[in-house]
């Protein structure tokens, strides 16, 4: 069947919902899927964020210090580090305000992919080339 | 015929979202496809064994049973699960518990996806 | 690929729905209210989102309502036929 691409998408913002953050965990266990799969079988999925769910992505959470839950901060760099592919809708960045620079990066510990915003139409194309789409 | 995977999230009792995804996976199994249903978040609290059906309430154990005796398979989230306190003792026969990965296993195959989640 | 979207609820279905620009919508649970309730006189404008349009028997009626009344737009069908159009009208879903 070889690759499978996948869409997953988080509309809604973390600390309220946990399902918002689930989807982030649910893109990161793409690395330990193969171990179910037949040989040569993958799941490549791409992590995209819209609407509100770019709420929650800005540096400096204190979630572990107020609440003892691991950040969306954290989860996000560890998106990176396993070398997801993360988009983040430019428009609603720009309709609530929030600066680029506000995105966490990973790159102090050795990631080389980086948290792209971008244009609402290549979120739409990244689901529209999924094979499944998962709104979280 | 093909196959369908369905994920739920949102939890028995709290969501209607719950009891339509199991009415799915009967629809669905009864026109003979396969069913595969994916429990996490707040879902995950259904597997839990013994419950009481009240009438002013939703129920999933028997819905879940029935599903598990025409071959759906049911896995619920191993982390979220304990994480309410819910251990393989205490849970449905049949029910499987495994991590996320099942979930994106099971999408690999799919023909159908419907991922519900929360609210 | 065809895209078909579940729709659930009533309040308004935001931008996210708009913006998918999807095949068929398919509305459940509180998401059926968008078949008949009119706000100033006007049908729900998510019935101008999709070109297919279809509602769930089982939900219409749960909510005292007859698949009769709904919008002329919308074809309804039961848990079986929701099946059918899932695996025959659209070849991704979403859930909003």
């Amino acid at each position: 069947m070889g690759d499978v691409k996948l869409a997953i998408v988080v509309q809604r913002p973390q600390y309220k919902g946990e399902t918002s953050r689930l989807g982030i965990t649910h893109a990161i266990s793409y690395q330990t899927v193969e171990v179910l799969l037949d040989d040569g079988d993958t799941v490549t999925p791409t992590l995209c964020f819209m609407g509100e769910g770019v709420l929650g992505l800005t540096k400096g959470q204190k979630s572990m210090e107020h609440y003892g839950i691991t950040s969306t901060e954290a989860h996000m760099k560890n998106t990176l580090l396993v070398d997801l592919d993360v988009m983040v809708c430019k428009e609603d960045m720009d309709r609530y305000g929030i600066p680029a620079d506000t995105l966490p990066d990973a790159e102090e510990m050795g990631a080389e992919k980086t948290i792209k915003v971008v244009p609402f139409a290549e979120i739409k194309k990244a689901i529209d080339d999924a094979r499944h789409v998962l709104f979280f | 015929m093909g196959t369908l995977t369905i994920a739920c999230f949102p939890g028995l009792v709290g969501s209607a979202v719950y009891d339509f995804s199991l009415k799915l996976a009967g629809a669905a199994t009864e026109k003979g496809h396969k069913v595969n249903i994916w429990f996490s978040g707040n879902a995950t609290a259904s597997v839990k064994a013994n419950q009481k059906h009240l009438k002013d309430y939703p129920t999933g154990e028997k819905h879940i049973k029935a599903l598990l005796e025409k071959g759906v398979e049911i896995c619920t989230c191993e982390a979220c699960t304990v994480a309410r306190g819910i251990n393989k003792p205490d849970a449905i026969q049949g029910v499987q518990w495994n991590a996320m990965h099942w979930y994106l296993a099971k999408v690999h195959a799919s023909d159908r996806v419907l991922h519900m989640g929360g609210e | 690929m065809k895209l078909g979207v579940f729709v659930s609820d009533y309040g308004a279905a935001g931008d996210t729905l708009q913006r998918l620009k999807p095949d068929g919508i398919i509305l459940v649970l509180n998401g059926v209210y968008h078949g008949f309730l009119k706000e100033a006189g006007k049908p729900s404008p998510l019935l101008g989102m999709a070109p297919k349009l279809y509602a769930l028997s089982e939900d219409i009626e749960t909510r005292g309502l007859s698949p009769a009344g709904i919008d002329g737009k919308v074809k309804v069908v039961n848990y079986g036929g929701l099946v059918d159009v899932m695996f025959t009208d659209f070849d991704k879903l979403a859930w909003l």
